[in-house]
C-alpha cells in the first residue's frame, strides 16, 4: 500500500463526513491523478471480504460499514432515527431531482395536487433547498441538497437512472389511450349532439 | 347479461387515501386491468378533490376530469346492461380533452415510478453505518473558539442602524421665523410694504411661507392686511 493510500485511509477513517477530491488534494498536497490512484488502491483493499467499504457519496468519499453488518453495528450504537418519507414526499422529491431547479407550480401541475405543504416539509428536512430564480422577482425554484444525496446514497447530483427508463412503454401508453377513449365515447353518446 | 352485484362492488372499494393525487389514482387503475374503474366510489372521489383535510389538496382541474371520465364510464356500463346501442361518434372536444388528459398522465408516469425507485434506494442506503454520525446530521457549530467572538457577533446584531439621510428631501430654504423677522423689519422701516415686493425672486414655497408670516403678524396684532382687488397685491401695514 502506498504512503498516500495509507494517508487517505486515515483521513477518511476520522472524517465525520465524506471528503471530496479537492479537499484530499489540499490536505495531502498531491495531484488529482495521484489521489485517484490512491483511492483506487483503497477501494481494492476494501473490496469484498472486509467490514468496511470505500463509497462515493454526496460528492465525496467515505469509509463506511457494509450494509449487511448493520444489525451488529446497531448493537453497539443505536440506529439513527430516520424520519419516514411519505409517498407524496418521495414523488415530490423525484420531480425535483429530475427537473431541478423547479417551481412549486410546476411540481403541482405535474402531480395534479397542491404541493405547498409537502415542499415545506421537504425544505424543513433539508432534502431540498431554494436554487437560483429564473427572474429576480420570479417564483422560488427548488433543487435537491447534499443531504438528499447522502440519505439516498447517491454519489453526486444527477446520479439517477435516466428518466426515459421510467417512461410508459408504447403498449402501456396505448392501453391508457384506449381506456380513456372508451370512456370518452360513452360521454359522447351521453351528451348527444356535438 | 350479468346481474349488477352492488355488494361485490362495495367490498372491492378502492382506498382513495392510498393514492398521491388524481393522476396516481387514474394511472394505477388504468394500468391495472383487474380493477374495474366503476368500483370507484364517485362521491368519495369528488369529496377528496374538494376537501382540504388531506395534506395535499387535489388539483381541481385534474380531479374533475377524472370524475367526468368515471361518470361517463358508469353511464356506459348502465346503458350496455340495459341493452342500449352506444354510438361511436367522435366529438373533437372530447378527443382534445382525452388527448390532454393522456398527455398529462404520460408526463406524470415517469415520476410515479422514479418515486418507487427512490423508495427502494432509500431502503438500500439505510444499511451502511458511518463513523460517529451519519453524514448530513452533524450540525456545524457556529463559533467554536471563544465567547468573545460570539459576543462580537452578537453586538453587530443589536447595534442601532445608521440614521437615514434626509438630504434629498428639499428642505425649506427660509424657515418661518426668519421670514417673520424680515417682514417685521420691513414694516418697522417702511410702515407699509407690498406683498409682491416681498416675494420678488421667491419660489412658490417661499411665497406661501411669506403669506403665512404675514397672517401670523395679523394674528399677533402687529399688522393689518389690505387687498383692494381680488388676486391683487396685498398691502401689509404695521400697527404701532
Amino acid at each position: 500500500m502506498t504512503e498516500l493510500a495509507r494517508a487517505i485511509e486515515a483521513l477518511l477513517f476520522i472524517a465525520p463526513e465524506p471528503l471530496d477530491q479537492p479537499t484530499l488534494m489540499e490536505i495531502t498536497d498531491e495531484s488529482p491523478a495521484e489521489v485517484n490512484r490512491a483511492l483506487d488502491e483503497l477501494r481494492e483493499r476494501h473490496a469484498e471480504g472486509t467490514g468496511l467499504e470505500l463509497a462515493e457519496v454526496a460528492g465525496g468519499w467515505a469509509l463506511r460499514t457494509r450494509a449487511d453488518l448493520a444489525p451488529i453495528c446497531d448493537r453497539l450504537r443505536a440506529r439513527p432515527r430516520e424520519d419516514r418519507l411519505s409517498p407524496a414526499a418521495l414523488e415530490t422529491l423525484a420531480v425535483v431531482a429530475y427537473l431541478e431547479p423547479v417551481t412549486r407550480r410546476e411540481i403541482g401541475r405535474l402531480r395534479g395536487v397542491d404541493v405547498d405543504s409537502t415542499v415545506t416539509s421537504l425544505l424543513d428536512r433539508g432534502l431540498i433547498e431554494e436554487g437560483d430564480r429564473a427572474q429576480p422577482n420570479g417564483p422560488a425554484r427548488y433543487q435537491t441538497t447534499t443531504h438528499f444525496l447522502e440519505r439516498f446514497g447517491l454519489a453526486r447530483r444527477g446520479d439517477l437512472p435516466t428518466l426515459e427508463r421510467f417512461e410508459l412503454t408504447g403498449p402501456e401508453a396505448q392501453a391508457i389511450r384506449a381506456r380513456l377513449q372508451q370512456a370518452e365515447l360513452i360521454a359522447e353518446a351521453e351528451t348527444g349532439e356535438p | 347479461m350479468p346481474a349488477l352485484d352492488s355488494s361485490a362492488a362495495l367490498t372491492q372499494q378502492v382506498e382513495i387515501d392510498l393514492f398521491q393525487g388524481p393522476f396516481d389514482l387514474l394511472l394505477t387503475l388504468l394500468l391495472r386491468d383487474e380493477v374495474d374503474l366503476l368500483e370507484l366510489p364517485l362521491a368519495d372521489l369528488v369529496e377528496e378533490s374538494v376537501t382540504t383535510g388531506t395534506d395535499e389538496r387535489w388539483d381541481l382541474d385534474a380531479s374533475s376530469q377524472l370524475v367526468l371520465l368515471l361518470a361517463a364510464m358508469a353511464d356506459l356500463k348502465g346503458r350496455r346492461m340495459l341493452g342500449e346501442e352506444v354510438e361511436d361518434e367522435p366529438d373533437p372536444d372530447a378527443i382534445a380533452m382525452r388527448e390532454a388528459l393522456s398527455a398529462r398522465l404520460v408526463a406524470y408516469a415517469p415520476f410515479q415510478r422514479a418515486a418507487q425507485w427512490l423508495a427502494e434506494r432509500l431502503r438500500a442506503a439505510q444499511g451502511p453505518r458511518y463513523r460517529r454520525v451519519p453524514p448530513g446530521t452533524a450540525t456545524p457549530v457556529p463559533v467554536r473558539d471563544d465567547p468573545a467572538r460570539l459576543r462580537a457577533a452578537m453586538d453587530k446584531m443589536v447595534e442601532a442602524p445608521p440614521v437615514p439621510s434626509l438630504d434629498h428631501m428639499g428642505v425649506a430654504r427660509r424657515p418661518l421665523p426668519e421670514l417673520l423677522g424680515r417682514l417685521r423689519e420691513s414694516i418697522a422701516r417702511l410702515r407699509e410694504v407690498s406683498f409682491d415686493s416681498m416675494v420678488v425672486d421667491c419660489d412658490r414655497l417661499e411665497e406661501a411661507l411669506t403669506l403665512l408670516a404675514a397672517l401670523e403678524l395679523v394674528r399677533r396684532g402687529e399688522a393689518e392686511l389690505r387687498q383692494d382687488v381680488p388676486f391683487g397685491d396685498i398691502l401689509i401695514t404695521g400697527v404701532r
